[in-house]
């Protein structure tokens, strides 16, 4: 009994540091400013979304495997779960075509405001450059 | 028949099944709506969300599950000392939680980040400092008036006025009379021989600021007047030693495109997350009051909390990338 205790308080600490390293992982992700650079001709974005929700993937699982014992539960948990998780991800993808995908033109003042930041912005970085290059 | 695991822990898991669709439902709201809108905020100078007051809170969540197996595993060894001890422990790392959060939430709040209440144009930007400036002006009139003269302030709604003003048809016109009617008495006083020196002076500085407030106005109306231009005449009225700290209510101009929606889903996500670890809190303080009177009984009903409070952890652990860092 002792014996198995201690084996098992060790693997707790075990997943506890392994969820630290987890979430310092996340942060250093979030520090290397991937949303704007392009790496190996993927969208920086698309790259540090895939990167910091496998990350929460692991943590869940270390969580739901260890920390709540499912590891050691009968086939029910199959049954129960499996269901639910089939369904929440099922209601994301239905929304998706309507709402995350606009399959019309998307118009609203939002993106015409959009449009004309951007304009801007990059009318400012050409005349900054510009004007390096003349400093230079 | 049946499972081999006690009736409190099938009903336990039945219900966190509900709350993973539950929180899924937002979740995966909040991934669809973000997706369709493009600009969505993510400046952390814009939307005052900090890595790193997320990442603390991950930390403190992932400490307190720890804390809350290591007290299972004291009640099944009948260490019920330890049990409590770790509980405490846990529920000392909620509060950590919450304060971080009511940090959080307190920033948003003193930069008005709340849903209905974000400019997401320069003109939607302009038209709200105006109307925030109309509630200053409005206010120093009826505190100014109220002064002198009690009973003729009390018609007057301060809220009605500020919530219509911008529009002027018949109907508004009516609404703000009072307090143009109690303007153009301050106006007479002003003018009067016998009105005292010191009274004289704070209703010159109204009437300063109320000219300013009008010249303002004006130009935002014509849209002769651009976002950094406004920016720029508030805070040179602010820096006004007579009137400037009237202004304190007017916020910088600040336009996030998609801000409303963000505000929105922040609070809905944080918010229901935070009941839930309010509702945790309860559910371990419902077993520290046994005190030392905490036996093998109540080993299942720990279990049980210890499965809500991993789930709760569980949820975090996906709000924090989503967030916080995307």
């Amino acid at each position: 009994m002792s014996e198995s205790e201690s084996h098992s308080y060790v693997k707790y600490s075990t997943i506890f540091f392994a969820l630290c390293i987890c979430t310092v992982l996340s942060i250093i992700f979030d520090v290397l400013d991937l949303k704007d650079k392009d790496v190996a001709g993927i969208q920086g974005f698309v790259l540090l979304a895939f990167l910091v929700l496998a990350v929460a993937c692991a943590k869940a699982l270390f969580v739901l495997i260890y920390f709540m014992h499912l590891k050691f539960e009968g086939k029910w948990k199959y049954v129960l779960l499996s269901p639910t998780i089939i369904l929440a991800m099922g209601l994301t993808i239905a929304m998706t075509p309507d709402i995350g995908i606009h399959y019309y033109t998307n118009e609203s003042p939002q993106i015409d405001y959009l449009k004309q930041a951007q304009q801007a912005s990059s009318e400012e970085n050409s005349a900054n450059k510009a004007e390096n290059s003349h400093v230079k | 028949m049946g499972l081999p695991i006690p009736h409190s822990k099938l009903g336990m898991w039945l219900f966190l099944a509900t709350e993973i669709m539950f929180f899924s439902a937002f979740i995966g709201a909040y991934i669809v709506l973000r997706a369709g809108s493009p600009g969505w905020p993510t400046d952390a100078k814009v939307t005052h969300i900090h890595v790193w007051a997320g990442g603390l809170n991950t930390f403190v969540l992932i400490l307190s599950s720890y804390f809350v197996v290591i007290a299972l595993e004291g009640m099944k060894a009948e260490n019920f000392a330890k049990a409590r001890r770790y509980l405490c422990l846990t529920l000392l790392l909620a509060c950590v939680f919450l304060s971080i959060k009511a940090y959080e939430y307190s920033g948003k709040f003193e930069h008005d980040i709340l849903p209905g209440h974000i400019p997401e144009t320069p003109q939607m930007a302009i038209d709200k400092s105006m109307r925030e400036m109309k509630q200053v002006v409005d206010n120093r009139t009826i505190a100014l008036a109220n002064t002198k003269l009690p009973e003729k302030a009390e018609p007057t709604n301060p809220e009605e006025t500020v919530e219509l003003s911008g529009v002027t048809d018949e109907k508004t016109k009516e609404i703000e009379t009072p307090v143009e009617e109690l303007r153009k008495q301050l106006q007479t006083e002003v003018e009067a021989p016998d009105t005292s020196a010191a009274r004289k002076k704070e209703l010159t500085t109204y009437f300063a600021l109320e000219t300013k407030y009008r010249g303002l106005n004006k130009r935002a109306l014509d849209e002769s007047i651009t976002m950094p231009e406004m920016n720029q005449e508030l805070e040179t009225l602010k820096k006004n030693p007579e009137y400037g700290a009237f202004l304190a209510p007017v916020h910088h101009l600040q336009p996030i495109i998609y801000g409303n929606l963000f505000a929105s889903v922040y609070f809905l996500l944080t918010g229901f997350h935070a009941l839930h670890v309010v509702i945790g809190m309860l559910l371990f303080l419902i077993v520290l009051v046994r005190g030392k009177r905490l036996c093998k009984k109540w080993n299942d009903y720990v279990e049980n909390i210890g499965l809500y409070w991993h789930f709760v952890d569980l949820v975090w652990i996906f709000l924090f990338p989503l967030i916080y860092i995307l």
